[in-house]
């Protein structure tokens, strides 16, 4: 006690009191207050909530009739075998986009690297379907792939596959169909940041190098790949957070809310859903969005941890 | 003395082959979705690819008559301007109180804020769900708005903007006698306008093409949007009838492109500021 009035006093000789500074100062307060309380309302509150949730079984339509159900909810969502499904599920599709986009977005920004005439165009044109909604690409996609369509086409003439094929019904096809669709969508925000982190790159290292004899394939694969790390941190934690979070691409490309006969397309996010909304269970979906929030968590961490140290 | 220079404009060839077969295959689908909205359903199931036999607008006329397309129009434009000029309004001024005014309390408020942001989105799902569901907030627009009316990410955005702009500036307003509101009107809204662009950008992008939120909160087919109307309209359409698909898709996709071409640069360094911020 006496320590803190000490210190008060010591505070208040040495700088304006903390009321006066924060009277000086209370435009700071006005100012981000808005977030604050949002926040508040929901951020926090729902955080919380969601906890709260977990351990009952709760439904929308009859809230007073919940029960307390412990851990119960916790025990079935981690040994839910359609839950682990859609994870496998989510794996698969993620793994394959994720390769594909930042692949291919680094091998558009090392040739748009190389040019400065049409370099703007082709920008242009790569960056557009980034800009189009998910349900509109969707759309346009599953007719390009559906059986008969002309991807199929292509693909029949090349004699790559024999005849039509029904791939929504396959076990594993949708998913990494998606992916490509999704790779067409996205790869234009790899390759303008992968870019940008090219320009970055100090000119004195790749003169350095050529006087010391390297040449076209090693300069990239020893200067341009290394200085790109951070970029390509960067991609790999933000495409792990979203990419565990598909629901909208599933779903605008024609599968229903439990993916399909099969689950074949259910993914994490569209299982909750279905939970919540198409069978009530409230507290069960909560859970299962902890157990999904836990898991991108972890993997973030694991990332910062194991790639991020190797950066610095 | 030959050899580099044909080296170089060989692989200079092969650049320019890629980069234009690259984007034929981005733009293809494009073409196809624009092509099938000028064809009949029947000539759209027999060849899909080929150019319409005949430029028809039955697509276009078909689907104003089957869909309130206006009305969808007119929903996506008031849930998305709206997110928009709260948020970049909101950002701004957060940004401003976390790069400029210091606030007792300050340093860990902006710590808690960027520990939230590592917080996976899905989380939030159900509980705000059931919280705005209680609030008797679902089929209101405002079960939308208000929740996104700021986003931690944006006030971080323009946060390390305005960061970069010197202190002095502000600091010699405040000797000239001006507070926050003016400094903040007069100095710093005028400097930090590529950072509000790109909040604007990203946030009106985000909002028209947003489909989840809108299917769990407008429940009503009035209050629908673009998106929403788009996905329960395909589930309706008889094949033969597929031509107004592709016009209402090519209809959606068309005020984002135009808008694209016009400030493209904006666009694309929008997302570019992403990556650097962090």
């Amino acid at each position: 006690m006496t320590a803190l009035v000490d210190q008060q006093a010591r505070s208040a000789a040495a700088a304006p009191s903390l009321f006066l500074r924060m009277r000086r100062s209370r435009w700071g307060y006005v100012f981000v207050s808005p977030w604050v309380v949002l926040y508040l309302f929901f951020g926090l509150y729902p955080l919380i909530l969601s906890f709260y949730l977990t351990f009952f079984n709760y439904s929308f339509v009859t809230p007073e009739d919940r029960t307390f159900v412990g851990i119960g909810n916790w025990v079935d969502g981690s040994t839910d075998p359609l839950f682990w499904k859609s994870l496998f599920n989510i794996v698969i599709n993620q793994s394959t986009f994720i390769l594909l986009k930042n692949g291919l977005g680094l091998l558009i920004a090392a040739l748009l690297f190389r040019i400065t005439w049409g370099a703007r165009l082709f920008r242009t044109i790569y960056f557009l379907p980034v800009i189009t909604s998910t349900v509109v690409l969707m759309t346009i996609g599953d007719n390009l792939a559906s059986p008969g369509g002309p991807a199929q086409k292509i693909l029949i003439d090349a004699g790559i596959i024999s005849g039509p094929a029904f791939w929504k019904s396959d076990d594993t096809l949708p998913m990494i169909i998606i992916a490509f669709i999704n790779t067409w969508k996205w790869f234009g925000i790899s390759t303008i940041i992968l870019l940008a982190g090219m320009y970055g790159i100090d000119p004195r290292l790749y003169e350095a190098a050529v006087v010391d004899g390297a040449q076209g394939r090693q300069l990239f694969r020893f200067i341009t790949l290394p200085m790109l790390r951070p970029q390509l941190f960067f991609l790999l934690v933000v495409d792990i957070i979203n990419g565990l979070q598909m629901f909208t691409e599933v779903f605008s490309i024609g599968f229903n809310i439990y993916g399909g006969i099969n689950h074949q397309a259910l993914t994490p996010v569209l299982y909750l859903y279905a939970q919540a909304f198409d069978r009530s269970n409230v507290g069960y979906a909560s859970t299962l969005g902890l157990l999904l929030a836990f898991l991108i968590a972890a993997l973030t961490v694991l990332q910062f941890k194991f790639v991020r140290s190797e950066i610095d | 003395m030959m050899r580099p220079f044909r080296s170089i404009s060989y692989s200079l060839v092969l650049t320019y082959m890629v980069l234009t077969l690259g984007a034929i295959a981005v733009i293809y689908p494009f073409f196809f979705m624009v092509n099938n909205s000028f064809k009949t359903g029947r000539e759209i199931i027999h060849s899909p690819t080929a150019l319409p036999s005949e430029v028809t607008l039955i697509g276009y006329t078909g689907v104003f008559d089957e869909l309130d397309v206006l009305l969808l129009f007119k929903n996506s434009m008031i849930l998305a301007v709206s997110i928009t000029l709260l948020n970049t309004l909101l950002s701004a001024l957060a940004g401003y109180a976390f790069a400029k005014i210091p606030f007792p309390g300050r340093d860990r408020i902006f710590g808690f804020m960027l520990l939230t942001m590592m917080i996976p989105g899905v989380l939030f799902l159900i509980p705000s769900y059931v919280f705005i569901y209680n609030l008797g907030w679902v089929g209101h627009y405002q079960a939308l708005i208000i929740p996104s009316a700021v986003s931690v990410f944006n006030i971080f955005l323009v946060r390390q903007f305005m960061s970069g702009i010197p202190d002095e500036l502000v600091e010699a307003a405040r000797i000239d006698g001006a507070g926050d509101p003016t400094i903040f009107l007069r100095v710093i809204l005028p400097l930090a306008r590529p950072a509000l662009a790109t909040v604007a950008i990203l946030t009106f992008m985000g909002s028209w093409n947003d489909f989840f939120g809108p299917l769990l909160y407008l429940n009503q087919p009035e209050h629908w949007t673009l998106q929403l109307g788009l996905l329960q309209f395909r589930g309706t359409v008889p094949g033969e009838n597929s031509e107004q698909i592709w016009a209402l898709t090519t209809l959606i996709t068309l005020p984002i492109v135009v808008v694209y071409f016009f400030i493209q640069e904006q666009f694309v360094k929008a997302f570019a500021n992403v990556s650097l911020s962090k």
